[in-house]
């Protein structure tokens, strides 16, 4: 088993490879990518249209944003000054290439003007929980060693196993390169819609907790909540050019952070996101309250599975859960038991 | 100092509907506190933020002139929230009003001089309270020839019809009307407003020109006022922003370093240059 | 004057003392960040701490508030009641001289013009700031770069220094002063103390490390307003309200009407909004004069830059570094500041935006 940091390397190496051939031979106009971050556990998405620009690509554990995002309808980045639709390499780890699939299934990109330059993703670090554990010290340093993640201060230095320091979700993650879909994958995909199996055993415990205590853990969970935004902005997903917080005829929910605005804000979100939610993590990496929507995510996610089935970003050809009704969907929710 | 955030208690006096669709109303509005109307000293071109309370407020020009005394008036599109609110309200509905602000028709300055007033649709609001005001006794003396060249799509858009009428009757000021195209029984000008002003020609010569309408139609009309050879300084504008707070406050109304709310929403041609195009 | 000394196991007594009088804010911990908040105990205070994650505006301009309330008689409004919390006694406790620089800012703006927001006006003058000096800087910090430095006492009422086991204790402005007066168990500091207090002033100097150069940035800024270089600053921008949140000197705000419909009561508040939202400046025609994040973006940084400095002579930026570590793309202020001192010429490339 190769080293985390040997990996990167290999795969920054060939990320630069595949995304020079691509700008030179004029395949795409533009290649979306991630670039070294100015401050320790950050990463920059970086748009390059000049191949001298290429050496400014990176790939590490700490490349959080959902690139997909830029894509989505609202991202002028598609267009030239012409107005003509441009075509794009993206860089695109597992939940990347899911949040492209699920946005043509949605009619909202035209596949054909992107190429996703998979790769192999080994997992975003938590680094919300890497801040918080190291609290008021600043951290000048952050690297991965072995199976370890180092983080170096002005006077310390701390270690944390990389298993179990990763973003909850790259945890259970079972798509970890971008679907393979038509001729629009370069680089590491998956060949065929894959086979997922979830056991779905890291909700277990929310899971097993009674109602009072849910609530409680939501409360405290969510309580710091600014109403920044920065979730739904980073959330590929998210591209309605009003958003249903931002609707004022009628106004559905408030916007304050008094606890029931935020509640409604997130679950509504959430009712939103189901059955297109591609578990990047992106919500939680971004949030400046460190708030972990984890959990959220995963049971929506379990939900789905169960009731419907699907998964969504795996293949171009099934619609998701609440676009469409199958004659054999799951009817036993809605029936009153004898 | 007591909270600025807090509106004045009104009532509405009468309701005017002032166009065909319908969807253009004047409310006048009687204060329910004798104390707050005598502190309502306003020029023309000045707006008030007023409230349907529990609803939402309104950044709404002035539509009378402070020399109609005993009630204000106000003239709402029918656009959003809170606008559909107003046109839902009755007579004797309460109406919160905070104000007056913004800087406001500069009258001092205009004194001595032509005044060519350039509306465009729905936006000659404040140009009825200016035009009133220049109008009035006291003050008609103090200014020279005006002239008042007003635009709209048809003939049932043009608002104030009866004071329209009035003063045409008038003989110390030249009032043109005109709409976009020819429709029968309509006996005024037709044509968009900026080649109506060409062919009214108003000189430039000690003459103050203030624009009020349609992006397209102030574009328009600058450019022929040029020809006529307006000084940048001669040329006001009054913009419209989206606002909330009307003080200078919430932030949103700024352009460049100036808030539209506090330094506007009057702005002459050459200050307006000096501001970036963000509006 | 004299410096007096504070043992940080006195602090106790010294909050029991004026709890009765004062809101006392302090920084304690929440869900893993520091944050400014109202405590009843001395116990909740977190003494080892860099910074909030919410800057401390948050304490006299907070993210919700209520501007006035209403009753109604099941259609119309029959009475306004005012806020009547607004001459209640406020003490900041262990504000750092960035974020005490950003009182003074929003004092300005806030008290601008032919009107003036009584409500933060009012809570402000009834408050008194404990500042204390930055004993270790942060590499994002650069408040020497806007007119601060780690140990500024200038926009505080009480200045503490911490020197370990205990607070040097320094007496800035007259409300301070006779705060510390009315403490004569306070034992005097010796001349050991004050000089520990100005090598940890030195040291704290000499941490920043982040350096910008602002003189002319003002005016490049001004002369660039449509150069093709807003376009490279933007593209990654999402558009969320993090910078803005989390910024000490951001004032912008939205204002609702809230009903309680069936209890013929209401209230009209007032929320944190943004100029990087893309709703902010959307007109009901559906104009927007800020339509693409090279707009909006270019607004904030014009904002702090050249329209702060133009309309108040300050700089809009205090340099605490908060932006620089909330931003969910990495757009780094240091680097667009970079960026606009380089522009070397005017006529390449404008953009019409």
């Amino acid at each position: 088993m190769k080293d985390i940091e040997l990996k990167n390397q290999e795969i920054e190496n060939t990320i630069k490879d595949l995304a020079k051939n691509l700008l030179k031979d004029r395949k795409v106009d533009m290649i979306i990518g991630y670039t070294k971050g100015t401050v320790p556990l950050s990463s920059s998405p970086i748009f390059i249209t000049r191949e001298e620009d290429i050496d400014k690509l990176i790939w590490n554990n700490l490349c959080y944003a959902n690139l997909a995002k830029y894509l989505a309808p609202r991202g002028p980045i598609l267009y030239n000054k012409e107005g003509q639709e441009i075509k794009v390499g993206i860089i695109a780890k597992g939940c990347v290439g899911r949040a492209i699939i699920h946005l043509t299934v949605e009619n909202q990109i035209n596949l054909e003007n992107i190429k996703m330059i998979g790769i192999l993703c080994n997992g975003i670090i938590n680094r919300k929980r890497i801040e918080k554990e190291i609290g008021e010290r600043e951290i000048l340093e952050t690297s991965v060693m072995g199976k370890n993640i180092i983080v170096k201060g002005c006077d310390f230095e701390e270690t944390f196993p990389f298993d179990d320091y990763m973003n909850e979700l790259c945890k259970k993650c079972k798509v970890k390169s971008p679907p393979k879909v038509a001729d629009s994958c370069v680089g590491e995909c998956l060949e065929s819609p894959p086979l997922i199996e979830d056991d779905f055993n890291d909700i277990s415990d929310f899971e097993s907790k009674t109602s009072e205590e849910k609530w409680d853990l939501i409360k405290e969970t969510l309580s710091t909540c600014t109403r920044c935004y920065a979730c739904r902005e980073a959330c590929p997903m998210c591209y309605c050019s009003l958003c249903f917080v931002d609707q004022n005829k009628p106004i559905w929910f408030g916007k304050t952070t008094d606890f029931t605005d935020i509640f409604a804000f997130h679950f509504n979100r959430a009712m939103h996101l189901a059955g297109r939610c591609v578990a990047c993590g992106a919500c939680s990496s971004v949030c400046p309250m460190g708030i972990d929507l984890n959990f959220i995510t995963r049971k929506l996610e379990k939900i789905v599975k169960e009731k419907f089935n699907f998964t969504s970003g795996i293949d171009k050809e099934t619609l998701p859960p609440m676009m469409t009704f199958r004659m054999d969907d799951n009817e036993e929710f809605m029936m009153e038991e004898d | 100092m007591p909270n600025p955030y807090i509106p004045m208690l009104t009532i509405i006096k009468s309701i005017v509907s002032e166009n065909q669709a319908n969807d253009i109303k004047t409310l006048e509005l009687e204060f329910k506190n004798e104390e707050d109307y005598n502190k309502f000293n306003y020029i023309p071109g000045q707006f008030a933020e007023i409230s349907l309370i529990g609803k939402g407020e309104s950044p709404i020009g002035i539509a009378s002139s402070p020399t109609e005394e005993g009630t204000i008036k106000f003239t709402i599109k029918k656009m959003g929230t809170v606008t559909s609110g107003f046109h839902d309200c009755n007579i004797g509905d309460v109406i919160g009003v905070r104000g007056p602000f913004g800087n406001g028709w500069p009258v001092e300055d205009m004194k001595g001089k032509d005044i060519v007033v350039i509306g465009g649709g729905f936006a000659f609001s404040t140009l009825r309270s200016l035009i009133t005001y220049l109008l009035n006794e006291n003050h008609r003396k103090d200014y020279e020839k005006i002239t008042v060249i007003y635009g709209n799509r048809d003939p049932g858009e043009v608002l104030y019809r009866d004071i329209l009428e009035e003063w045409k009757k008038h003989d110390n000021i030249e009032v043109v009307l005109t709409i976009d195209r020819e429709v029968e029984g309509w006996k005024d000008k037709v044509g968009f407003v900026a080649p109506i002003v060409k062919e009214v020609g108003p000189s430039s010569d000690n003459a103050i020109a203030v624009v009020c309408g349609p992006p397209i139609m102030i574009k328009t009309t600058i450019a022929v006022l040029e020809e006529l050879k307006f000084k940048d300084e001669q040329i006001l504008n009054s913009l419209e922003m989206r606002m909330k707070c009307g003080i200078g406050k919430c932030g949103r109304c700024n352009i460049g370093n100036k808030y539209v709310c506090i330094d506007g929403p009057v702005f002459s041609l050459a200050e307006l240059k000096k501001l970036p195009a963000e509006y | 004057m004299q410096e007096m000394i504070l043992m940080k196991d006195q602090v106790a007594k010294l909050f029991t003392e004026l709890s009765e009088e004062y809101n006392v804010f302090a920084p304690i911990k929440d869900n893993g960040y520091i944050a400014y908040r109202k405590i009843t105990n001395v116990e909740e205070i977190e003494f080892d701490y860099f910074n909030s994650k919410i800057p401390p505006k948050e304490i006299l301009f907070p993210q919700m508030e209520v501007l006035f309330e209403y009753k109604t008689d099941g259609k119309n409004v029959i009475e306004i009641e005012d806020r009547k919390d607004l001459d209640e006694k406020n003490l900041l406790f262990g504000i750092r001289p960035c974020d005490a620089h950003s009182f003074v800012l929003l004092e300005q703006f806030f008290a601008f013009g032919n009107y003036q927001d009584e409500i933060f006006l009012k809570k402000k003058e009834n408050s008194i700031i404990v500042g204390i000096g930055c004993n270790s800087p942060k590499s994002t910090c650069f408040c020497t770069s806007v007119n601060g430095y780690p140990f500024q006492k200038d926009d505080m009422d009480i200045f503490l220094v911490d020197l370990g086991d205990k607070y040097l204790v320094e007496a800035v402005s007259d409300k301070g002063r006779e705060l510390i007066q009315r403490f004569a168990w306070l034992s005097k500091a010796s001349k050991a103390d004050v000089k520990k207090g100005q090598e940890l002033a030195k040291k704290a100097e000499d941490l920043i490390t982040t350096k910008l150069d602002l003189t002319n940035t003002s005016e490049c800024l001004e002369s660039n307003f449509s150069n093709k270089i807003w376009e490279e600053i933007s593209e990654n921008c999402l558009g969320c309200g993090s910078c803005s949140f989390l910024c000490p000197t951001c004032t912008c705000f939205d204002v609702i009407d809230e009903n309680a419909q069936y209890e013929n009561r209401g209230r009209r508040i007032r929320i944190w909004d943004t100029c990087q939202f893309c709703l902010y400046t959307l007109h009901t025609s559906g104009h927007n004069p800020r339509n693409s994040s090279i707009e909006r973006c270019r607004n904030r940084v014009l904002h702090k830059f050249s329209y702060y400095p133009i309309n108040y002579g300050l700089i809009g930026c205090v340099g605490c570094g908060r932006c620089i570590q909330a931003c969910p793309v990495n757009n780094d202020l240091r680097e667009i500041i970079k960026k606009i001192n380089n522009i070397k010429t005017k006529e390449e490339e404008n953009i019409i935006a």
